[in-house]
Parts: structure tokens; C-alpha cells; sequence
């Protein structure tokens, strides 16, 4: 398979840590666009848009912001990253994505989630003690419209289906749909059982650290009839790639930390990365994406070889990063680190095979 | 609930009973539950019985000492008190075990869970609750001088898919520390066929 590599958004409106003013939502919409734009020109494989549901983010309704990203773009992949399937309809999830994939001539694919945060059950209505259940009939639901049409389907969650016509269909034969997995054992193992290319989270924390999940997916999977060797999968992290190792960390940490301070919290408040443990996070054997375009490959690399990865999407916007520095980060992500990656999977595989 | 499974044709059954510590319909806790009576039962003839503490009602959680308990209450705590193996599940909040689990065996009669066996469960919101069945749970039936199995099963909430057990290294747990006992829990088996005992009958209304 061959190795692809993207860029991921959730439209983050954090006050600038220099100014404290708010980037404008129209401003973040419209970088959002950029960004995928610049993706496409450098030759990255994927654009991805998270959903969160929160004035400090833009994001809340991917599908439109792909939609706008496709008809500036002609090569990249345009994927959802996550689409919190548990608070949707999967016939109008269908509906947005097959029409997506038309308008960008099947460029359109998903990742169906759980989400990582709980905003949207309250605002459409659901109940966050059927987590688990919402999740598997939605799913079932999606793949099933993905897979026929008319369709007759009856569930506990929405109205029965009965000889349904759910229009328009796939540009081509199909879209692929993968799954978010953040790495509870379950998630892993359900989503193996089901033969789904499955799409890793990590926010900090050691390279291995999905060591067990991948063993587990790969293992389920393949107790379920589907040959794991065939199943993509791809890792979700954030990152940035600098001019030089050292340039890559001070751009990063400030606007890091920030986001952090805003989206994660001990005793109920926001607590400030330091410095050093910012560092620690950068170093080899780190998850985290950041350094020199070098370091990104190696890093890469590793991901590949431990986990078997396919596909690497990377967050850089995470805390509010500037525009420009977001762009020189792609533009350097598609010139002088995906090449590389690319041509060094490939040979290896050549040698495997 | 009673539930009677695997009869073999040669002999007793084992009488199981669980005291469950969840108060939730259905629980986590449970589906660990599920999954360790499917794998005895796999080993030997079993009989369940179950006991919710927290459905026990006001006849329980009024009751200060052993003769303020309604009769039905007393049922559950004899049901408890005779089992040939004792299933103490719960989950783990603020640290332990939910103080009506506590509550039921502290009207447990001192020393009538001496040297009997007890299987230790547990589930927690993540793994770094684990050690509660070792810190608060073993010690609990450490006083009552009861003999507990060695291994003790623990899961955490990322290994259900709701309340479904999917993590196969504690389906895995559960095996090994089943087969550990299970020359203990054969010479521990009185149940006779057929009559076991309706817990919906003697549960408190």
C-alpha cells in the first residue's frame, strides 16, 4: 500500500497568544480553504476537517468545508476527521459525502467516530448512555446504505428504511469509510471485526503507544475472516515541520501549550505544558509529529514499521498557529518529507514482497 | 435473576451466587459477570443465583444490624452465606467499592464466609483503578477470613463495547484463573438437581 500524507483541521479559533484577539471566524473559515489549497499544490495525499461543536473552533460542519475545499483543489483526498456518526443521520451523512465525492470526482472519503468530546448528544438530541449503541447501529446503517440501494433497514434509533432510495451514490464504485479509533481495546476489536481501515489518535505520549491496539484490530480482524495485511491504517497526531529541528519546537510550543491549556484540564481547569515536557514529547521516541523535515521522516518511518502504517494526518493548526506558519509547514510536509516517505515505504515493500 | 446452566450428568452442581455492586440495569460490571459464569459453566455444573444490592430496597438500606432486615433481605444475606462460591462484583467508585456493596456485607454474619471461596470482579472507568480488588477488595474478605481465588478480574470501561466484554486478554484472565480453582471449586460443589433457589422470590419489593 502506498503511504499517504495529509493535514487535519478543526478550524481552531484560539486568541492570539501575543495580542489575545480572536482570530475572526470568516478570517478561520477562509484559512481553512487556503490551507487545503496549498495541501493540493504541494502534492499532499489527504485533507481532513474535524468536527467539534464549540465557538472556539469553526469546524462544527465538515461536510461544507469540504464541499468549498473541493472546488479548490483537483488531486488531494478530502476526508472527515472525525465525523461524529453517533450524533448523526447516516442517510444524510450518505447524502453529504456522495455529493462531495461528485462534485470533487471522487475525492471524498470519511472517518465515523465516536468524537472526543460529548457537545453534539445534547444538541441533536441523544442519549449519552447509548454511547455504544448509537455508534454500532449508525455505523451498520451507514455501510449498509454504502452498500445497496434500495434499502430496507430497521434499527432503534431512527425511523425503519423501507425500500429506501438514498441518492446520489458514490462517484465511483464506492467511499471509503474509515473508523476513529482514540484506543480502547473495544473500539479496536470491533472495528477489526468489521474489516474497517482504521484511523488511530494520538495527542501525546510514546511512539508505541497503540502497540496493543494494533495488535488487537489486526488480531480480531483476522479471527473475522479479513486479511489483516489488507487493512489500512492510519495515525491522527499533531505536529509541525520547521526549517530546523530547533525553529520547528519554538514555533510549535507556544500555540501547543495554548491548545492544551484550552482543551485539557486537570481539577477541572487548564494546566500549562511546560517547556520541558513539550520537549519531551518531540523526542525520537515521542508520538508527536514535530521537527525538522528530516526528523519527520524518520519519525514517519518508525510509524511505519511498528504499526504497519499506511497514512499519516497530521494536525499543525492545533492552539491557533499563524497562517503563515501553517502554510510553510504544509509546503514543506509536500516537498521534502512526503517524497521521501513515500519512495523509502516503497522500497521497502519492494523488498518484503 | 436465576439463571441454571451446564448440568453435567456427573456430579453436584456449583452454586454460584454473585453480589453485584452496580447500580446500573444493565452494567458493565454485569457483562464481566456474564463472561466468568459462561467460562465456569464451560468447566463444570453451575447454578447462579444473583443478588443487586442496590435493589434490595428500604428493608436493606434501613437496616442498622442483622435483626432490622425485612425477611426477604435476610434470604439474600443466607443465599450469600451458603454459596459454595461467592461472586463479589462491583465497580469502583471514589476509590472502592460503593458503600451499599459494603453495607450488604456488613450484616454478613462474622464468620460465615470463613474459608469459603470468593471470586473477586471489578470494573473501572480506566486500568489505574485495578488495584482496587487488591487494596480494598481482598482485605474486605481477608477479615472474614474467607479463601479468595488468587487471581482476581478487572476491566476497564475502554474494553466493552456498552456492556459487552470484548478485551480478549481478560476473557484470557478469567480462563487462567478459573483453571487455577477448578479441582477446589469440583470438591466445593453441593448443588443437587434440580430446584434452584428464585431470587425474584425472597428480592425485597
Amino acid at each position: 500500500m502506498a503511504f499517504e500524507i495529509g493535514i487535519m483541521t478543526f478550524g481552531e479559533l484560539t486568541e492570539d497568544i501575543a495580542t489575545g484577539t480572536l482570530p475572526s471566524p470568516r478570517q478561520r473559515a477562509r484559512e481553512m480553504i487556503q490551507q487545503a489549497q496549498v495541501a493540493d499544490e504541494v502534492g499532499l495525499d489527504i485533507f481532513g476537517v474535524g468536527e467539534h461543536h464549540r465557538s472556539d473552533f469553526v469546524g462544527s460542519a465538515p461536510t461544507v468545508v469540504l464541499a468549498a475545499a473541493a472546488e479548490r483543489t483537483s488531486r488531494i483526498r478530502l476526508t472527515s476527521s472525525v465525523t461524529v456518526l453517533s450524533s448523526e443521520d447516516p442517510v444524510r451523512v450518505w447524502e453529504q459525502f456522495a455529493t462531495i465525492d461528485l462534485l470533487s470526482a471522487g475525492r471524498a472519503e470519511m472517518i465515523a467516530g465516536r468524537g472526543s468530546y460529548t457537545e453534539s448528544f445534547p444538541l441533536f438530541g441523544y442519549d449519552l448512555r447509548d454511547y455504544a449503541d448509537l455508534f454500532r447501529e449508525k455505523l451498520d446503517l451507514l455501510l449498509k446504505i454504502r452498500e445497496q440501494n434500495p434499502l430496507t433497514w430497521q434499527g432503534r434509533f431512527r425511523a425503519p428504511l423501507v425500500d429506501a432510495d438514498i441518492a446520489p451514490r458514490a462517484d465511483g464504485d464506492t467511499i471509503p469509510v474509515w473508523v476513529g479509533v482514540g484506543g480502547s481495546p473495544a473500539s479496536a476489536i470491533s472495528t477489526g471485526r468489521l474489516g474497517l481501515p482504521m484511523a488511530l489518535a494520538l495527542l501525546m505520549g510514546p511512539l508505541t503507544f497503540h502497540e496493543p491496539t494494533v495488535a488487537l484490530y489486526r488480531d480480531a480482524a483476522a479471527k473475522a475472516g479479513h486479511d489483516p495485511d489488507r487493512l489500512p491504517i492510519s495515525i491522527n497526531v499533531h505536529g509541525y515541520v520547521g526549517r530546523t529541528s530547533q525553529q520547528a519546537r519554538d514555533v510549535m510550543y507556544p500555540y501547543f501549550a495554548k491548545g492544551m491549556l484550552d482543551n485539557n484540564h486537570q481539577r477541572g481547569k487548564g494546566f500549562l505544558l511546560s517547556r520541558a515536557a513539550f520537549d519531551a514529547q518531540t523526542s525520537p521516541g515521542a508520538g508527536l509529529l514535530v521537527g525538522s523535515p528530516q526528523e519527520l521522516i524518520d519519525k514517519l518511518l518508525a510509524y511505519h514499521e511498528l504499526y504497519g502504517l499506511n497514512r499519516a494526518l497530521i494536525q499543525m493548526g492545533f492552539g491557533g498557529l499563524p497562517q503563515k506558519e501553517h502554510l510553510e509547514a504544509i509546503e514543506r510536509l509536500g516537498t521534502e518529507v512526503a517524497p521521501v516517505v513515500r519512495r523509502e515505504v516503497a522500497a521497502r515493500e519492494r523488498r518484503a514482497a | 435473576m436465576t439463571t441454571a446452566a451446564g448440568y453435567g450428568t456427573d456430579g453436584a452442581a456449583l452454586r454460584v451466587v454473585v453480589v453485584n455492586g452496580s447500580p446500573n440495569q444493565p452494567s458493565k460490571t454485569m457483562g464481566l459477570v456474564d463472561v466468568i459464569l459462561d467460562t465456569l459453566s464451560g468447566m463444570l455444573p453451575v447454578e447462579t443465583s444473583r443478588i443487586d444490592v442496590y435493589r434490595l430496597g428500604p428493608g436493606f438500606t434501613g437496616a442498622i444490624e442483622r435483626d432490622d432486615v425485612t425477611p426477604e433481605v435476610e434470604a439474600a444475606l443466607r443465599l450469600a452465606e451458603t454459596a459454595d462460591l461467592l461472586l463479589a462484583a462491583t465497580p469502583v467508585f471514589r476509590a472502592s467499592y460503593p458503600g451499599l456493596f459494603k453495607h450488604f456485607f456488613d450484616l454478613v454474619d462474622q464468620y460465615a464466609l470463613a474459608n469459603k471461596l470468593v471470586l473477586l470482579a471489578a470494573t473501572g472507568g480506566g486500568d489505574h483503578h485495578a488495584l482496587a480488588l487488591e487494596h480494598a477488595l481482598r482485605p474486605l474478605f481477608a477479615f472474614f477470613q474467607a479463601l479468595t481465588v488468587p487471581v482476581a478480574i478487572f476491566a476497564s470501561g475502554g474494553d466493552f463495547d456498552g456492556t459487552m466484554l470484548l478485551n480478549p486478554r481478560i476473557h484470557g484472565r478469567i480462563q487462567v484463573g478459573l483453571t487455577d480453582v477448578v479441582d477446589l471449586l469440583r470438591a466445593r460443589a453441593t448443588g443437587r438437581r434440580p430446584a434452584p433457589v428464585h431470587l425474584s422470590e425472597i428480592r425485597a419489593s
